[in-house]
């Protein structure tokens, strides 16, 4: 077969040209399709750290992330952006959700330029609960979750936590129910100052510990990882939390 | 089959073609190729089985698609024409897992990329799909994948078992078990663990084949 | 500076290419057969990574991800092409595995020699490509912090496969039960040494 110069490139121009095509249909095809899952988990974990979002429903429900939307939009009442002075951002509806898109950035910036997303959520019974998102690393790679707290901006009200690729078994354990269980009820300060929460090492090490849990048995760098994660993240909402909160 | 003149579709040769890989002939523990990454989905049953679908899916396309090719690529850029006939496909199946299952997707992230470069894939193409028919190097690829997906599945089925004490993520070992004493293994979900669970299945598998020894 | 020092470390020993990972798991088996020839596709491997991750990195910040092609325009601010990172990747190493051979082959003759035959290897090794998209999706910084993560990660590698080549060229030695001789007990031995690795994961940086 003839295979001169001008045959080869040809060939590859082809060839380059068809591949592209392809591909680009397909992403075009796809891509909402994509980015809705994307959305609709930021939106169940939000749900989640409330303890508004069944995942069992949620996979019953004919359409996931309809069914998710329609939670969120149920009882998610507020979202906003605050400054590093604790001020809320006026008009900041939107950019608080797109912002959960850029947290590790968000949280990388000098205080005094960081703009960090709020989310007020106001379930059945009118109780009310400020959610917060927080960003670190495991052991592995990039860890984050949703705290949300009581109206007095100190009592946890629930927690969730999701992972890249943590240990199966182990450090990926943060992502179930019986660890993030345990900050039900727990307390961000003591007295005035602010201390975060502490991943404590073995079982019951804890107990009776207003600001401690338990951390996941073998999973020891990924625990710490949550702990320093509470302790940077919510500590850059501290004025925040100061400002809006009753004890303090 | 409706042409009698033809070899029939799933003649005795072809059925070896699919079966050959999941026996003697398997890819991973006879010809040692594409051991590499995808060794670390393995901790659970449900991302090994997606992964081994997926290398399945690519193995056969990137079979088929480069046996019709066959007689027109031009043979200096042959290792990259195969290359982007391979990513492509596996782009496409990236793609389609982000949208369709999606929590899997984020288990499996960068190898499901890393299926291009898999040695069975280029492995394949280069030993039987350049040098055979569309159909047959259709059946080869779906038998190697099948049989590579084989040992994945076996890796994920023990090492849940055994490490986690769930299969799919439901609990199997009864609660009465860790009352008398049982605990789950955490080792066998760390990394190491797989290798080791490897060469076990080859040394099972050779004690079975003696001819296989080296 | 203190950052990509731990990048650098960490790279080497805690997140291994080939025990955490088993990146490169085919050549490393079919290579670690003795010890001199572990030693040219090591140092192979460490410069392809070294050249390729920074380039895709580059690549990855100003054309393939959201928003990267923004120096173009405000109308090109919202275009995200990082479904093409993946042939564009692979695209990027196998051209500049081509070009070094090349290169390598003019200008470093008697170099050439000890690594010519690993070259096309390369292009196929899962850590070249791993690593550039490890690079993706933890998102360094900067190009100094993705060139200290090439250069760590190729270093472990090459650490890996002459470690495991010495230690083959003892078992030959070995009783080792026929089934088991070969392949078999490589793979156990990495896992043992991967386990062993697993040591450094307490170190704190």
């Amino acid at each position: 077969m003839k295979q001169t110069n001008t045959y080869i490139i040809v060939y590859s121009i082809v060839l380059v040209v068809v591949v592209a095509v392809v591909l680009s249909l397909v992403t075009l095809w796809l891509t909402p399709r994509q980015q809705s899952n994307v959305q609709a988990e930021k939106m169940s974990d939000i749900l989640g750290s409330v303890g508004l979002y069944d995942a069992q429903k949620a996979s019953e429900a004919d359409d996931k992330n309809e069914y998710i939307k329609e939670l969120y939009a149920k009882y998610i009442i507020e979202s906003f952006l605050v400054d590093s002075k604790g001020n809320k951002i006026a008009g900041s509806e939107k950019e608080a959700f797109m912002a959960l898109g850029n947290l590790k950035a968000e949280f990388a910036k000098p205080e005094s330029e960081r703009r960090l997303p709020v989310f007020v959520s106001k379930n059945g019974a009118g109780q009310v609960n400020y959610i917060f998102p927080v960003y670190g690393a495991g052991l592995w790679g990039p860890i984050w979750g949703y705290i949300s707290l009581a109206t007095n901006l100190d009592t946890v009200d629930g927690a969730v936590f999701d992972h890249k690729g943590e240990t199966p078994g182990l450090g990926a354990e943060i992502a179930n129910p019986p660890f993030q269980k345990q900050f039900i009820g727990k307390s961000l300060f003591d007295g005035a100052s602010f201390v975060g929460i502490s991943v404590t090492k073995g079982v019951g090490s804890s107990s009776g510990n207003p600001h401690a849990v338990d951390a996941v048995s073998g999973g020891t760098i990924t625990s710490r990882g949550v702990q320093s994660m509470i302790k940077d993240c919510l500590g850059d909402y501290e004025p925040f939390l100061v400002k809006y909160g009753v004890k303090h | 089959m409706s042409n009698k003149d033809k070899e029939p579709l799933f003649s005795a040769k072809n059925m070896k073609l699919l079966t050959g890989p999941l026996g003697s002939g398997n890819p991973v523990t006879v010809q040692i190729l594409g051991i590499c990454s995808a060794l670390a989905v393995t901790a659970k049953l449900q991302p090994a089985l997606v992964m081994a679908l997926s290398v399945t899916v690519v193995t056969a396309f990137s079979n088929l698609i480069l046996s019709l090719m066959r007689n027109t690529i031009p043979s200096r850029i042959r290792i990259i024409v195969q290359l982007v006939v391979v990513a492509a496909l596996v782009i496409l199946v990236d793609q389609v897992l982000k949208a369709f299952v999606y929590d899997v997707s984020k288990q499996l992230s960068v190898f499901v990329g890393l299926i291009i470069t898999n040695c069975i894939v280029m492995g394949r193409i280069e030993a039987f799909a350049l040098g055979n028919k569309p159909w047959p190097a259709f059946l080869d690829g779906v038998g190697n994948g099948l049989g590579y997906g084989m040992i994945l599945v076996i890796l994920g089925f023990f090492r849940e078992l055994l490490g986690a004490g769930t299969l799919w993520g439901y609990r199997v070992i009864p609660e009465s078990f860790y009352a008398h004493g049982y605990s789950n293994n955490g080792l066998m979900l760390l990394p190491p663990m797989a290798l080791i669970c490897v060469g076990v299945i080859i040394w099972i598998h050779r004690s079975r084949n003696k001819n296989l020894c080296e | 500076m203190e950052n990509i020092l731990s990048i650098f470390v960490k790279s080497i020993f805690i997140d291994n290419m080939v025990f955490a990972f088993f990146f490169g798991m085919c050549s490393y088996i079919a290579v670690s057969k003795s010890v001199k020839t572990a030693m040219g596709l090591g140092l192979a491997v460490t410069f392809v990574m070294v050249v390729t991750v920074p380039v895709n990195y580059i690549l990855n910040k100003y054309v393939l991800s959201t928003g990267a092609l923004s120096w173009l325009g405000e109308r090109y601010a919202t275009i995200d092409l990082s479904f093409l990172s993946l042939i564009v990747f692979i695209a990027v190493v196998a051209s500049i595995v081509q070009i070094v051979e090349m290169v390598v082959e003019k200008f470093a003759p008697a170099l050439y020699s000890q690594l010519g035959i690993f070259l096309p290897l390369i292009a196929v090794n899962c850590a070249i490509l791993g690593g550039s998209l490890f690079m993706q999706e933890r998102d360094y910084l900067n190009v100094g912090e993705a060139s200290a993560f090439a250069l760590g990660s190729g270093i472990g590698w090459w650490l890996a496969i002459v470690a495991m080549a010495a230690i083959r060229e003892k078992i030959t030695y070995s009783h080792v039960p026929a089934p088991l001789r070969g392949v078999g007990i490589t793979f156990i031995l990495t896992g043992l040494m991967g386990l062993a690795f697993m040591s450094f994961m307490g170190i704190q940086l």
